[in-house]
């Protein structure tokens, strides 16, 4: 309010030099050589712009009258109408101040600098927001980036600096109907387009349909990102049988059972599923029958108020695997996380237990072509796999937990490999994480040792845009 | 899948509620339990209000559960601080709710902040300054002023939505708010003891209150806004404590206790511990009797009640 008193003085002064700049060649004139018409002329002229310089300067004091006058009426009388423009009594309540008007004027109420500052702060602060949401950077997509790295030992592998991953995430709405986002990662492998999809936001129905390259709807902690992770590495069941990541190409549709309680449904067709699968290539097209198809049915039961059950299950179906003799591959799992998170205290206090079983039926190669006998003998094998982990959360800070895993071998089930891990994960802030992991290890596959000791450091950090995902709960 | 997909589809129509034709209120669902008391002020009968936030966590974690995904799903109108006070659960839960109406920026989002003058805005966006919001502390709520701010919000937000309920929610928030303002009259001569007093809280979410009462924040239990504090600065904390002889230590609820505690016993501040939201105490029923506990709290701690 301070500025528009000072602007509005400003106003008037510059219109008095207006009009002392317009008077002063007002007699000049008269000196030059020159018709009486023409001289005349000049002279309405400025007359008329004299007139309307006085009159701008009634307005600026009319204006300023407004501004000034008192806002409530006296007790006893009918409330006065606020004239139009000026601004509404403040929503906040002001201890009255005491006035003193000054000599040979009449009583006004003035309201003080900070009142007014208030009153116009409140009156244009939606304009405000409205107009920062203007900038043409504004439109610019949401830009994270993530850096995973890993020193790791053992007795198997020796020791590495492992640089596991620089990611830049990407993410923004196309329109009013769809968002897009985009994960690029950079590997010592090289870089990759991780995910790069476009969702849609306005379907009716509790219907959303993602179409790209993502991860698909599999399990639960297939959906997550390594550096995601509650423990340093992928568990052992979803690397082999999945491929890692669930990361797919192709079309997903997710709907939002409308009932009371949450039941969430996905159906999708991709090229294939896991972004290490390496049964079927992204780039050579296939046969309808030789996509893969999945579907996964989740819920939800809040036990109490403290104690939540997520279940999920999900199938992925392949009709026909063209390096398999276009036999099926069916990948079954279920799911279960328990979740304890006291209300209260839920940034520093909680429990957690998470659990995924796998089955994978498969034809797999049962022999070694020969030269007596070259057609390769497909076989149908199951394979089961699970790791369950369980991780408290004691500060803000430190989460330890510890990660059980036992996994058949796709191609011989009889061969196992298991793994019990304790980690220890101190969270520097929501944005910087420092994680410690040890594996025991025990297998009877061939080519490894029947047991291995292995530790993990990990470091990881995210920068620029974060978000609170409900899918990386 | 066709043999498996089909009966999980008739169990599903079997269970779709069958409310057609049933005088229906407006369904409301706010983010915390002080917008939910306004909202139901402002409304009365006209609407079923619920809260995500029970009224004891900390609004920075509330746990981002999948129920909270059908609640809003079945939403008319999302009520919300704003100023990215929600930002670790509301967004994703929006996402996930499936619900068009109430996505950020359509007219069923009613964003209570924007009435609001925001302090502590920063002047530099830097995560080396902690986990501080973009637009400003905003943690307003605590300024009974600032709650005449919200059903202002509210008022526009839900005349907007629903015009012909618009005499009625003005009628209603013009009603509370004169209650509001008798409240903060009362207030103000109640809380006179605590102008001038200097405390230290947990999370730097007092600002509003300090503001209103004329009490001066010295500092935060953390180091920086969402950032735990380390030894040294704790350590360093209570040393300028000390010289500088502050009188409180605010707990909000659902910080932990310990450390508070140890503060306020190494520097002699008088420990105070206030909840942050209605319900976060059993006293604390609605908006006026949280402020009501908050001011009578502060004050007995300073008479040294």
């Amino acid at each position: 309010m301070h500025r528009l008193l000072e602007t509005l003085i400003r106003r008037a002064v510059a219109s008095a030099l207006a009009v002392m700049v317009v008077a002063g060649p007002f007699t000049a004139p008269a000196q030059q050589p020159g018709g009486d018409s023409q001289l005349r002329q000049e002279i309405d002229a400025l007359k008329e712009q004299l007139r309307r310089v006085e009159q701008q300067m009634r307005q600026q004091e009319e204006l300023i009258r407004r501004l000034t006058s008192p806002p409530a009426a006296p007790p006893g009388a009918p409330p006065a109408t606020a004239p139009p423009g000026a601004p509404p009594p403040p929503a906040v309540t002001a201890p009255p101040r005491p006035l003193t008007p000054p000599p040979g004027t009449a009583p006004a109420y003035v309201p003080d600098v900070e009142e007014l500052k208030r009153m116009v702060l409140q009156e244009i602060q939606p304009q405000l927001a409205a107009a920062n949401k203007t900038f043409p950077s504004q439109f610019n997509p949401a830009i994270g980036f993530v850096v995973d790295t890993v020193f790791s030992h053992s007795r198997q592998n020796k020791s590495n600096f492992e640089f596991r991953s620089a990611e830049i995430g990407i993410s923004g709405n196309i329109d009013p109907f769809a968002r897009a986002y985009g994960i690029i990662n950079g590997t010592t492998d090289g870089v990759d387009v991780e995910e790069a999809a476009i969702v849609t936001t306005s379907l009716p129905w509790g219907l959303t349909v993602k179409g790209g390259r993502f991860f698909a709807d599999f399990g639960r902690l297939s959906t997550f990102h390594d550096h995601d992770l509650p423990f340093v590495n992928r568990p052992l069941v979803l690397d082999e049988y999945v491929g890692g990541e669930s990361q797919a190409d192709g079309v997903e549709v997710n709907w939002l059972v409308p009932i009371p309680h949450y039941v969430s449904f996905t159906a999708g067709m991709y090229n294939k599923i896991g972004a290490d699968n390496e049964r079927v290539d992204n780039r050579v097209p296939r046969d309808l029958s030789e996509f893969t198809y999945l579907a996964r049915l989740s819920t939800y039961f809040n036990l109490t108020e403290y104690l939540g059950v997520d279940l999920g299950t999900s199938d992925a179906y392949t009709p026909e695997v063209r390096i398999e003799g276009l036999k099926p591959r069916n990948l079954f799992g279920v799911d279960l996380t328990v979740r304890y998170t006291p209300p209260s205290q839920a940034a520093y206090r909680g429990l957690i237990w998470g659990t995924e079983f796998l089955i994978n039926h498969e034809a797999r190669p049962g022999i070694v072509p020969t030269e007596d006998s070259p057609n390769q003998v497909f076989r149908f094998k199951d394979a089961f796999g699970l790791y369950s982990y369980l991780e408290a959360r004691l500060t803000r800070r430190y989460y330890p937990g510890v990660l059980y895993q036992w996994v058949q071998d796709i191609d011989r089930p009889s061969l196992v490999t298991w793994s019990i891990s304790p980690y220890f994960t101190i969270w520097l802030s929501e944005f910087q994480r420092l994680r410690l992991q040890y594996a025991h290890v025990d297998s009877n596959r061939p080519g490894t040792r029947p047991s291995d000791d292995q530790f993990f450091l990990q470091w990881t950090a995210v920068i620029g845009s974060h978000v609170h995902g409900f899918r990386d709960r | 899948m066709r043999r498996l997909l089909l009966p999980v589809l008739a169990v599903v129509v079997a269970l779709l509620p069958a409310d057609v034709g049933a005088a229906k209120k407006i369904r409301i669902v706010t983010t915390i339990t002080d917008l939910a008391d306004i909202t139901r002020q402002v409304t009365g009968d006209l609407a079923d209000v619920t809260s995500i936030a029970t009224g004891v966590e900390d609004v920075h974690a509330v746990p981002m559960k999948p129920s909270f995904a059908v609640t809003l799903n079945r939403a008319d109108v999302v009520i919300l601080m704003g100023l990215e006070m929600e930002h670790a659960f509301l967004p994703g839960l929006l996402e996930a709710s499936r619900n068009p109406k109430i996505q950020r920026d359509q007219p069923g989002y009613i964003d209570s902040s924007v009435y609001v003058t925001p302090l502590e805005v920063p002047t530099r966006l830097d995560r080396s300054l902690g986990d501080i919001h973009p637009m400003g502390n905003p943690h307003f709520n605590l300024d009974p002023g600032n709650g005449k701010n919200i059903v202002r919000a509210i008022v526009d937000g839900l005349s907007r939505n629903y015009p012909e309920h618009a005499a009625a929610f003005k009628k209603n928030g013009d009603a509370y708010n004169a209650r509001l303002d008798e409240a903060i009259a009362r207030w103000q001569r109640e809380a006179a003891p605590l102008k001038g007093k200097k405390f230290v809280s947990y999370h730097p979410d007092m600002i509003y209150l300090a503001e209103r009462f004329g009490m001066i924040q010295f500092g935060t239990i953390e180091i920086r806004p969402g950032i735990d504090p380390t030894p040294a600065h704790v350590a360093d904390l209570i040393e300028r404590m000390r010289q500088n002889k502050v009188d409180l230590v605010i707990r909000e609820l659902h910080y932990p206790a310990g450390l508070a505690s140890t503060v306020a016993q190494s520097t002699g501040a008088k420990l105070v511990e206030i909840p942050s939201m209605v319900r976060g105490v059993p006293e604390a029923r609605d908006y006026i009797s949280l402020i009501d506990y908050n001011v009578r709290t502060l004050v007995n701690a300073v008479k040294g009640g």
